[in-house]
C-alpha cells in the first residue's frame, strides 16, 4: 500500500516544478559561491590556509537559509496540490488509512531533501575542484556539510508539513516557515533547543553530531504528533 | 474604485491577514532583544538606539520586508483562486485594470501598516533596554518610509506572481531565489546599488548622508526603486489584461 502510495505521489509532482525548485536550491547555493569567488577570490583565499575548509564554511553560510525555506516551499506546494482541488476528500475515501497518507507525503518530501543534499555535494565538489583549491579534498567535511543539515533539519520538516496539511490558507505554513529562515539566520544568537538553529550545526559542544541526532530524534517525535493530529482531523 | 477598495478589504479582512501583519513586530521584537551589540560598542560615541536599529534593520530588511510582501500578494488573490473566483469577480462592472490597481494599493496599505507597527516595535524595544537619549525622529522616519518605498517594485512582481500561479508556494518561491542573494549583494559595493531586492535593506539603513531625503541617493533610488516599479507593474498590469480566466 504504501509503494503505491508512493508512485502515486511522485505522479502528482509530475511537471508541477518541484523537481525543478529541488535542484535550484542547492546549486542557488553554490552559485551564490560562484559570484562570491568570481568577485574576491584573491581575498577569499588569503583569510585562511585551509582554503578548502574555508570554501566548505562559505558555501554552508548559505546551506541552512536554503534548507529551511526549501522545506517551507515544497511542504506547501505538496498540500496545495491537494487543497486546490479538494482532492484530500478523494484521497482519504480510497482504502488506505490517513497515517500511510501523512507517512507517503513525510516520505516524498524526505526523498526530496536528501536529493538536494546529494546535489549540493556535487555542486559543491565541483566548483571546488573548478577553484584549484588544493590537492587534498576533505572528502568527510565535504560529506558532513552536505548531509547533516538535512538530517538535522528533519523537526522542520515535520512542523511544516503538519502546518501545512492541516491549514486551509497556505498563508500561515509560508509565514511559518519566513520566521524560520529569520531564525536560521540569526541562529549564532539563539538557544540550542530551537530546532531552527540545528541546521547551521551550531551548538554549545561545538559537536554537529548532536545536531544529527537531535533533529533524527525530535523529527520522528515532531512527525508523530503531526500525524496522529492529521489522522483526527475531519477532511473538509 | 471606492467600492472596489472596499471589496478587496472585507475579503482581505476574512483571510487571516492580522495575524501576519503583526508578525512585522514580532520579529522585530525578537531580533532588538536578542541582539547585544551594546557590549561590542561601548566608548563609542553614538545614539543608543542605533545600536538595536542596526541590528533589527538588517534582518528586518534584507530577508523578513521582501519576504512577507509576497505573502500579502498571495493571500490577496486567495479569495479568487479559489472555485472560480476571478470569473465571479470581472463579471462585475470593473475594468481589469482597476482591479490590478486596488489590490496593488491594499497590499502597499498593508505593508506601510506593518512598517508603522515595526516603529512601534524599535520603541518597544528601547523602553525595555531603557534607553535615555532623545529619539532620533527623522532618521527612524526615514528608515521606516524610505524602505516601505523600497517596496514598491517588489510588491508589483510578486502580485503579477500570485495572479499567475494558483498555490502560494510557487511566488513564494520566486520570491525565496530573488531575494536570498540580496544577503552578499548588500556586502558589494558593485552590485548592491543595482539589485532590485537589496533596496530596503539600503533604504533602511542608518548612516548613508542624512541630507538627502532617504539614504540613498535620489538618481539610484529613481532608477533602481523607480524602473524597477514601472517594469514590473506594467508587466503585471499587461499580463492580468490577457490572462484567460
Amino acid at each position: 500500500m504504501m509503494g503505491k502510495l508512493l508512485t502515486a505521489d511522485f505522479l502528482k509532482i509530475k511537471r508541477k516544478g518541484l523537481w525543478l525548485l529541488t535542484l535550484i536550491g542547492p546549486l542557488g547555493v553554490v552559485a551564490l559561491q560562484m559570484v562570491n569567488y568570481g568577485v574576491r577570490k584573491d581575498y577569499l583565499l588569503q583569510q585562511s590556509e585551509d582554503d578548502w575548509g574555508y570554501f566548505l564554511l562559505n558555501v554552508h553560510s548559505f546551506t541552512p537559509l536554503a534548507i529551511v525555506l526549501g522545506i517551507a516551499i515544497l511542504t506547501s506546494f505538496i498540500a496545495s496540490i491537494e487543497n486546490e482541488t479538494n482532492a484530500w476528500k478523494q484521497l482519504i475515501a480510497l482504502p488506505v488509512s490517513k497515517l500511510t497518507v501523512y507517512l507517503s507525503k513525510f516520505t516524498l518530501l524526505a526523498i526530496l531533501l536528501f536529493f538536494a543534499s546529494t546535489l549540493l555535494m556535487f555542486f559543491t565538489l565541483s566548483y571546488g575542484l573548478f577553484l584549484e583549491l588544493g590537492d587534498t579534498v576533505p572528502y568527510m567535511e565535504l560529506a558532513k556539510y552536505s548531509y547533516f543539515p538535512a538530517f538535522a533539519a528533519l523537526p522542520i520538516l515535520a512542523l511544516q508539513l503538519w502546518i501545512a496539511s492541516v491549514s486551509h490558507n497556505q498563508g500561515i505554513p509560508i509565514t511559518v516557515g519566513i520566521f524560520g529562515v529569520i531564525f536560521a539566520y540569526s541562529s549564532y544568537v539563539l538557544p540550542d533547543w530551537m530546532i531552527w538553529k540545528w541546521p547551521s550545526l551550531m551548538n554549545q559542544w561545538n559537536e554537529p553530531m548532536i545536531n544529527v541526532l537531535l533533529g533524527v530524534g525530535i523529527g520522528i517525535l515532531l512527525y508523530i504528533i503531526g500525524m496522529v493530529d492529521f489522522a483526527r482531523r475531519d477532511v473538509k | 474604485m471606492i467600492a472596489l477598495l472596499q471589496a478587496e478589504w472585507f475579503k482581505l479582512r476574512k483571510s487571516k491577514m492580522v495575524p501576519i501583519i503583526l508578525a512585522g513586530p514580532m520579529i522585530g521584537l525578537f531580533i532588538g532583544l536578542s541582539a547585544n551589540l551594546e557590549d561590542n560598542m561601548q566608548g563609542i560615541e553614538i545614539n543608543e538606539w542605533y545600536i538595536s536599529l542596526f541590528s533589527m534593520n538588517l534582518t528586518y530588511a534584507l530577508l523578513f520586508l521582501p519576504l512577507i510582501s509576497g505573502v500579502f500578494t498571495s493571500l490577496i488573490c486567495r479569495y479568487e483562486h479559489q472555485s472560480g473566483g476571478w470569473k465571479q469577480l470581472l463579471a462585475l462592472p470593473v475594468t481589469r485594470g482597476k482591479v490590478f490597481v486596488a489590490k496593488y494599493i491594499l497590499i502597499m496599505l498593508l505593508v506601510l501598516a506593518m512598517q508603522i507597527l515595526y516603529l512601534g516595535s524599535v520603541f518597544a524595544v528601547g523602553m525595555v533596554k531603557g534607553y535615555t537619549d532623545s529619539f532620533p525622529m527623522e532618521i527612524v522616519w526615514k528608515s521606516i518610509v524610505g524602505g516601505w518605498v523600497a517596496t514598491l517594485p517588489l510588491v508589483a512582481l510578486q502580485l503579477w506572481m500570485s495572479i499567475m500561479f494558483k498555490s502560494f508556494a510557487a511566488p513564494f518561491a520566486v520570491n525565496v531565489i530573488f531575494t536570498l542573494p540580496s544577503i552578499l549583494a548588500v556586502n558589494s559595493e558593485r552590485i548592491g546599488p543595482y539589485y532590485p531586492w537589496a533596496q530596503p535593506f539600503s533604504m533602511m539603513y542608518i548612516g548613508g548622508n542624512t541630507d538627502d531625503v532617504f539614504f540613498v541617493p535620489w538618481e539610484q533610488l529613481l532608477t533602481v526603486v523607480g524602473g524597477g516599479f514601472i517594469v514590473f507593474f506594467l508587466g503585471g498590469y499587461y499580463y492580468f489584461q490577457r490572462k484567460s480566466i
